[in-house]
């Protein structure tokens, strides 16, 4: 599926397809398959479009974001999920020194946002 | 036994003494049957909160292996819980099915439950209310006799504790006792967003539960995820009979960020970032109101930890499955969000404290395929680890009293 993002958020639309996900664990998995590299352009395109799209889901009541706005509420959840790897762990994909987190479930890991 | 400072906590409590540890009650079978017997089938278990089953008919099923069993929690018309083994008294199937899963959730109209074999109904105190075809049992088939079975069940602060022993030794009051006192006032139902994560882990139970009873391990374990918690102490050292409370200093906090700190200047929701909002702690958690206060880790005996901190808490909880296996349970309660930021917000803390999940459960399977080896016999504490002591100290004399019970009746 094709995901267009408004016009303000252009810089975002080639991370749009990969990292607009619909639960944590896609948003996990994602992660731990990408490159240090790719973390860091995401993370660097995405932090300056992060205030811009709290703003703009704080538009509509919890949990009722609608149309595109739900793919730029996934791009900012995907943000937070790579955060700590670039900020603090040398843009590592996975969580160093770590259990292994395919064996770490959560109950609200696999509903979409 | 040798001199331990006067400021010490061991100083405090010398009937834990100093010895290293033995190290088969981590790895003995005999050891972990007993310690099922006499402690998990003996003791008050926390298995739920109340907010899980709001309404009448709400329910839920927890399985525990170590005892081979599952508890129905229900709620009935009448608010009150009940707690019952689930299975059913006409052939022993379960009367709620559970969906493969730890736990099981859902609702059940007017908590009337219906085994779905053959269609016996007990409503939610557990009286079996309906039998098809009655009529075809013999006379000897008596309703009234064969009601669920029922299992000790009270609440505290909307914890919900289940004891299985037929007589429980203690009410929940008398086996809580100070810890509860310690607790109490602290806005557990007012933060009841939950995150939960769990894993079944390959070590004892109390490989697990000894992880999370210190801080010792913060500066090592935690350098990725907690790069600015290094520089800590451990204070407010208490102890309640089976239960311990103890609080965790820090000087700094995680440094800041762009997303970090975009995130908690939303919603403070993090144990390593500083939370501005005011919040009521109850008078002997952070006594001393100290501005480097971060949390308080406390233990409820046997395998239930809870952290209350400002603004958020957070619970291990270990059961075990065998000697080398267990579940663990890490639970993360905040305020419901208001808004979508706010939800953004949180889910930033939950994921940073995931992560450092994932740190802590590191090392459980290699300490304990470490100690297989046999290599090492005892283990080292420092006065910070003084949670761990006491813990062996409960568990290994109710061990030892079994264990004389046995030998006295077998002369």
């Amino acid at each position: 599926m094709s995901i267009r993002l408004p016009k303000q958020f252009s810089e975002l639309q080639p991370f749009a397809t990969t990292w607009a996900l619909a639960t944590e664990y896609e948003r996990a998995a994602q992660r731990r398959r990408s490159q240090p590299a790719e973390l860091k352009a995401f993370y660097d395109a995405a932090i300056k479009k992060l205030p811009a799209i709290l703003k703009r889901v704080d538009k509509y009541p919890l949990g009722q974001i609608k149309g595109v706005d739900v793919h730029l509420f996934r791009l900012a959840l995907s943000l937070a999920e790579v955060a700590p790897h670039v900020e603090f762990y040398g843009c590592d994909p996975k969580v160093p020194f770590a259990f292994a987190e395919e064996r770490m479930f959560g109950f609200h890991c696999a509903i979409p946002d | 036994m040798s001199a331990v400072p006067a400021t010490s906590f061991l100083s405090r409590y010398p009937e834990l003494g100093n010895s290293p540890l033995p190290v088969y009650p981590y790895l003995s079978t005999d050891y972990y049957d007993k310690e099922i017997a006499c402690i998990f089938k003996q003791d008050w278990l926390c298995v739920g909160r109340e907010e899980e089953i709001p309404n009448p008919g709400d329910f839920k099923v927890k399985r525990l292996d170590f005892a081979r069993t599952a508890v129905i929690l229900i709620r009935g018309k009448d608010g009150k819980i009940g707690a019952f083994h689930n299975v059913c008294r006409h052939r022993g199937n379960k009367v709620i099915t559970e969906t493969g899963g730890e736990e099981t959730f859902g609702n059940k109209k007017g908590a009337m439950m219906t085994c779905r074999f053959h269609g016996w109904t007990y409503n939610g105190s557990g009286n079996l209310v309906a039998v098809p075809h009655e009529d075809k049992f013999p006379p000897c088939f008596k309703r009234s006799e064969n009601n669920l079975v029922p299992i000790h069940v009270d609440t505290w602060s909307g914890f919900i504790c289940i004891n299985l022993a037929a007589k429980p030794r203690r009410s929940l009051p008398e086996f809580l006792g100070g810890f509860r006192t310690h607790l109490d006032g602290y806005p557990f139902s007012s933060m009841v967003h939950c995150h939960t994560y769990y894993a079944h882990i390959n070590c004892n139970w109390k490989i697990g539960m000894d992880a999370f009873s210190e801080a010792y391990h913060v500066p090592t374990i935690h350098a990725g995820s907690f790069p600015g918690l290094t520089d800590y102490w451990q204070d407010d050292c208490a102890i309640y009979g089976e239960h311990h409370s103890m609080a965790f200093y820090s000087k700094d906090m995680n440094p800041p960020t762009p997303v970090g700190s975009k995130a908690n200047e939303i919603f403070g929701a993090s144990i390593a970032l500083k939370r501005s909002e005011p919040f009521p702690l109850p008078k002997g958690v952070n006594p001393r109101r100290h501005k480097n206060w971060g949390f308080e880790q406390t233990s409820m005996f046997p395998n239930y930890l809870i952290h209350v901190a400002e603004g958020l808490w957070f619970t291990h909880q270990f059961w075990p499955i065998s000697q080398n296996k267990c579940l663990w349970e890490g639970k993360y309660y905040l305020k419901p969000p208001q808004s979508n930021s706010e939800q953004w917000a949180q889910r930033y803390a939950v994921t940073l404290q995931r992560n450092a999940w994932l740190e802590d459960t590191a090392t459980m399977e290699d300490t304990q395929d470490a100690l297989l080896s046999g290599a090492v016999k005892q283990i080292h504490l420092q006065d910070d680890e003084i949670m761990l002591r006491h813990a062996f100290h409960i568990i290994n004399s109710r061990v030892e009293a079994a264990d004389k019970a046995a030998t006295g009746s077998a002369k």
